[in-house]
């Protein structure tokens, strides 16, 4: 089974001119432009804010506070910086505030010895099982390693963008993301060893 | 074995970032953003009939304060401008001013004595 590395989110992402123009349309009250924005960010503030909760349901709600509390603070938007970082920030935060407020059930530890490279689940959905193992890795690394590590390789954000949304120095994403890399790769090495 | 990342690599992982990707996502991007819009919609017919009460108490309150504006205006004016009121006696004795005594005043004054 094999993976198909996907193209850089950033090719997908609209020109920042094109962004800021449907940011007036829609602090002008135009809710096609607003559906425009949603349509754009939803993928990427649900997985951001699945990152922070682990659970779906919530990281659903989670991201739809975020795009509406964004909706209500559209005002405040510099258009001269570019959007995603901007509301990923407000996106991120509202995942962790509904972290903070709810004491979300925190995923089961993951098994030591799949961690150390145990033996690789022979079932045939060994996809949704490289997922679940994922997920659970992602689980336990400190929340801001897991925003990182997905805003980097997932999302295809530069580390100073990553900086903007965390409010943390440069430095700082590059080590998180190398960290959670570590973690995360040897996991995906055991599943890539057993593909072969 | 797949090579050990180097420290603070600036380059995405793709393989990394699409299993990562696949273990995120939910699918069903069209109905939840569906259920976003409906969201905004619903807070924005919401708000509507809000800032209509707070625009006609708006209306009102201002139509009310020019009323009592309006109405201060003139008490203050009638009072400033009005007649001054029965000199004293001390005024009317000590302080003639240009003109003559009023005679009642001093006629009160001596009746009064």
């Amino acid at each position: 089974m094999a993976v198909d590395p996907q193209p850089p989110a950033s090719v997908a992402r609209i020109s920042p001119q094109d962004e800021a123009a449907l940011v007036a349309r829609a602090v002008a009250g135009d809710r096609a432009a607003f559906g425009l924005l949603v349509e754009r960010y939803a993928g990427v503030a649900r997985r951001v804010a699945r990152a922070v909760l682990g659970d779906p349901d919530d990281a659903d709600d989670a991201a739809q506070d975020g795009l509406l509390s964004a909706l209500v603070k559209l005002e405040q938007y510099d258009s001269r910086r570019p959007f995603g970082p901007w509301l990923l920030r407000i996106v991120a935060n509202a995942a962790t505030d509904r972290r903070r407020r709810r004491k979300v059930r925190r995923a089961e530890p993951l098994d030591p010895a799949l961690v150390a490279g145990g033996p690789r689940p022979d079932t045939t959905a060994e996809r949704r099982e490289l997922s679940e193992q994922l997920r659970q890795a992602l689980a336990e690394l400190p929340e801001r390693r897991r925003i990182a590590v997905v805003l980097f390789d997932v999302e295809g954000y530069a580390h100073a963008e990553i900086a903007h949304i965390l409010g943390i120095p440069e430095g700082t994403v590059r080590s998180e993301v190398f960290h959670a890399r570590r973690r995360l790769r040897v996991l995906l090495a055991d599943w890539k060893e057993e593909e072969r | 074995m797949m090579n050990q990342p180097m420290p603070f690599d600036h380059r995405r992982d793709p393989v990394l970032g699409a299993v990562l990707r696949q273990a995120l996502d939910r699918g069903e991007e069209a109905a939840f953003v569906a259920r976003v819009l409906a969201r905004a919609d619903e807070a924005r017919a919401t708000a509507a009939p809000w800032a209509a009460v707070l625009a006609r108490w708006a209306r009102t309150g201002i139509a009310a304060a020019i009323v009592i504006a309006l109405a201060a205006g003139y008490l203050v004016g009638r009072i400033a401008t009005g007649p001054a009121g029965r000199a004293s006696v001390t005024e009317a004795l000590i302080a003639p001013r240009t003109q003559a005594p009023v005679v009642d005043v001093v006629l009160a004054s001596v009746l009064e004595r």
